[in-house]
């Protein structure tokens, strides 16, 4: 049991304290901060912070009330200016004062009808804000609960038939996050079964596979292998995740219009039973053929065999998010290449039987326990065989 | 008690019968040859003993039974096929096979200290492998086969690649660890080192044992056929109980006929008038007794 945890820790620290390792672990957050930063920094160049002002021929709004809030997330609300006439507004314009007046027409009781006079198209949030300052100064002797709401409009949920789940059509995370979490399930276990193949490959290769054998058992070092690298591929993702985690809540405080955006427990849960015997029998998989190849090129060539299916799902996006119960995305969620990508995808957007997730989750883990025993089988038939690969036959064969 | 005890065993690749019906026995602290061209399945040999391959019958004990994880901790193995993590410091490296072999972290560092400086590599300690030269590799697969201080050490082509100066330093250490009460084994196909250390010895031709004993026994059996003479007159080319005479710078080769002892021919030398300066009896070498064998076994294809 000490020397699996020593092939394991090896495995483990031999690669996470590698460079390359690092660089990879860390680009992931280092590109969602510089995402967020250039985001955060166009929209601070790009926006204007200058009032805009506004003229009331309606006489609707003698005594007007600025709006109660001066930011929105990280960035300052424009500022709503009166002008008793629209010369002097237009003067106001005119010097740079102002961005723009909206002006609020003499029958806007009848019409709703204000004009915008502005040299160019303004920021989508000022016409919202004016539109927030117009009604709310319109209810100014409502109690103010009654006129936030009013203000605030409704938030409308889309709530699946027969299930708590509900869903934000409209939230550009809703979709981003079950996908970019089988973009970096991929990246992950590519990672880590890329290292785990070169592991083996390169101890046969190297022929220290021999010292260490007899040192240790078969079983223990395909264990010992599988797990650490297996934590190297988990490591990955976990520290991928926070980083999206946290680069979701700066996006949210810093763009409020994502603040709606809700995580979907049932994709979670999903999420962890898929993820984790996939990563299993990905890693058992890897370790099978590097223990029957004979050198590094013919490996990754044949572990494509393995890695591309988990990708396919992409290619049939469309298919599935349009249709996520038909029998592609339910073929696709019980297939086990390919339900890690497509099963927590389907959680966000439609109603998952309980029989689908058990059965998908059945046939990971047993396909996972196959792989595992094909790998040990492979590690006990041909690790010591240099230069001659071992046959299917020869791996299926009775021992 | 026997330190390796292999009985009958016999293993098959496929349509390759690797090892057929081996059988020998390795006592505790001798220096113990195991022989034999290549391909003849001396590995296969080793590695069922170490039970990295198990036979398809017979039966292996090492160290007093069954292979066990335990029994790894006390064997130290130089494989044929040597290699090290290219990628990591020789420190690192050896640290980690050493504490494989059941060594804490702390012990094998100090061991490796220790080792490192005997085999002058202690200022290469933190380069990587791949940076390191052949002969200097070769020290630390040395270093791994010995640090855990084993009962056992088993060595495949030890001299392989090795210049003549790393080669007796070998030799040196063998010695010094079977002074030490070690028992060694040592797999070859270079039989006259096996000459120069081995007190025992097996040679395995095809996967079959075809010769195994005590060294000096076995030359003494094989010996006596070829007589080396020198004589000062003429002499005779009808000698009784020659099979050929062939010239041998100065002197005669004579093979003499199975049965026929050089004493005998000494007689007829002597009856015949030949004057000697010098009658040998020649001791054969390792390599050709094997010739021999499988000469006369008709072992060579």
């Amino acid at each position: 049991m000490k020397k699996f945890w020593l092939v394991c820790k090896h495995e483990y620290l031999r690669h996470v304290l590698r460079k390359r390792f690092i660089m990879a672990l860390l680009s992931v957050p280092l590109t969602m901060a510089v995402i967020i930063g250039v985001g955060v920094l166009a929209a601070f160049v790009s926006m204007d912070f200058r009032p805009i002002g506004f003229v009331d021929q309606s006489g609707l709004f003698s005594n007007p009330q600025p709006l109660p809030r001066t930011s929105r997330g990280w960035f300052p609300i424009v500022a709503q200016s009166q002008f008793a006439s629209e010369e002097s507004a237009r003067q106001a314009l005119a010097d740079k004062e102002i961005q723009g007046i909206f002006i609020i027409a003499p029958d806007y009781w009848e019409t709703g009808k204000v004009t915008l006079v502005a040299e160019t198209l303004l920021d989508s949030s000022i016409y919202r804000d004016f539109e927030e300052f117009l009604i709310l100064n319109f209810l100014a002797s409502k109690p103010e609960t009654i006129r936030e709401r009013l203000a605030s409009g409704a938030e409308i949920v889309v709530r699946s038939t027969g299930t708590e789940r509900q869903l934000d059509s409209s939230n550009f995370f809703t979709f981003l996050v079950p996908i970019s979490s089988g973009l970096l399930f991929m990246l992950a276990i590519n990672t880590s079964g890329g290292y785990l193949l070169q592991a083996v490959v390169e101890e046969k290769e190297n022929r220290t596979m021999e010292i260490v054998l007899t040192s240790v058992s078969t079983n223990q070092l395909m264990i010992g292998k599988i797990i650490g690298n297996l934590s190297v591929g988990l490591s990955q993702l976990g520290i991928w995740l926070l980083a999206t985690i946290v680069g979701v809540i700066f996006a949210i405080r810093a763009f409020p219009e994502f603040s709606n955006f809700r995580l979907d427990p049932t994709f979670l849960w999903v999420l962890l039973v898929t993820f984790l015997p996939a990563f299993v029998m990905v890693s058992a998989l890897m370790a099978m053929v590097g223990a029957t190849t004979t050198e590094s090129r013919e490996a990754q060539q044949i572990s494509a065999l393995f890695t591309i299916p988990i990708g396919v799902p992409f290619w049939f996006m469309g298919v599935i998010m349009t249709n996520p119960n038909g029998p592609l995305a339910i073929g696709f969620s019980l297939f086990p290449l390919t339900a890690p990508v497509t099963l927590p995808l389907r959680a966000i957007l439609t109603n998952l039987p309980f029989w689908q997730i058990g059965l998908s989750v059945a046939l990971l883990t047993l396909f996972a326990a196959g792989a595992l025993w094909l790998a040990s089988r492979a590690f006990q038939l041909g690790l010591l065989r240099y230069g001659k690969k071992l046959s299917l036959r020869e791996l299926f064969q009775k021992a | 008690m026997s330190t390796i005890t292999v009985n009958q065993i016999s293993k098959r690749f496929g349509k390759q019968l690797a090892v057929d019906n081996a059988s020998f026995e390795v006592t505790p602290g001798e220096i113990f040859g195991l022989l034999g061209p290549n391909g003849a399945g001396k590995t296969t040999t080793l590695r069922i003993i170490l039970d990295i391959f198990k036979p398809d019958s017979g039966e292996v004990s090492v160290l007093g039974g069954k292979m066990t994880e335990g029994k790894k901790d006390r064997i130290g193995y130089l494989p044929e096929e040597r290699g090290l993590y290219q990628d990591l410091p020789l420190d690192h490296c050896l640290t980690y096979l050493a504490t494989l072999k059941g060594l804490s972290a702390h012990t094998a560092a100090n061991r490796i200290e220790i080792m490192l400086k005997r085999f002058d590599l202690y200022e290469h300690r933190k380069k990587k492998v791949k940076e390191l030269s052949k002969g200097m590799q070769q020290k630390a697969q040395l270093i791994i086969t010995l640090v855990h201080d084993p009962e056992l050490v088993i060595i495949d082509e030890p001299f392989s690649g090795l210049d003549p100066v790393n080669t007796q330093m070998v030799k040196d250490m063998l010695r010094e660890e079977s002074q030490r009460g070690k028992t060694i084994v040592m797999c070859t196909h270079q039989m006259h080192q096996v000459e120069e250390l081995s007190d025992r010895l097996v040679l395995i031709n095809k996967g079959k044992v075809v010769l195994y004993g005590r060294l000096a026994e076995i030359r003494r059996r094989y010996s006596g056929q070829d007589v080396i003479v020198h004589p000062l007159n003429e002499l005779p080319k009808d000698l009784p109980g020659i099979i050929r005479i062939e010239p041998e710078n100065s002197a005669f080769r004579l093979h003499l006929q199975q049965g026929v002892l050089p004493k005998d021919l000494l007689s007829h030398l002597v009856n015949r008038g030949v004057e000697l300066e010098r009658f040998e009896v020649r001791i054969p070498s390792l390599d050709e007794i094997f010739i021999q064998i499988v000469t006369s076994e008709g072992l060579i294809e």
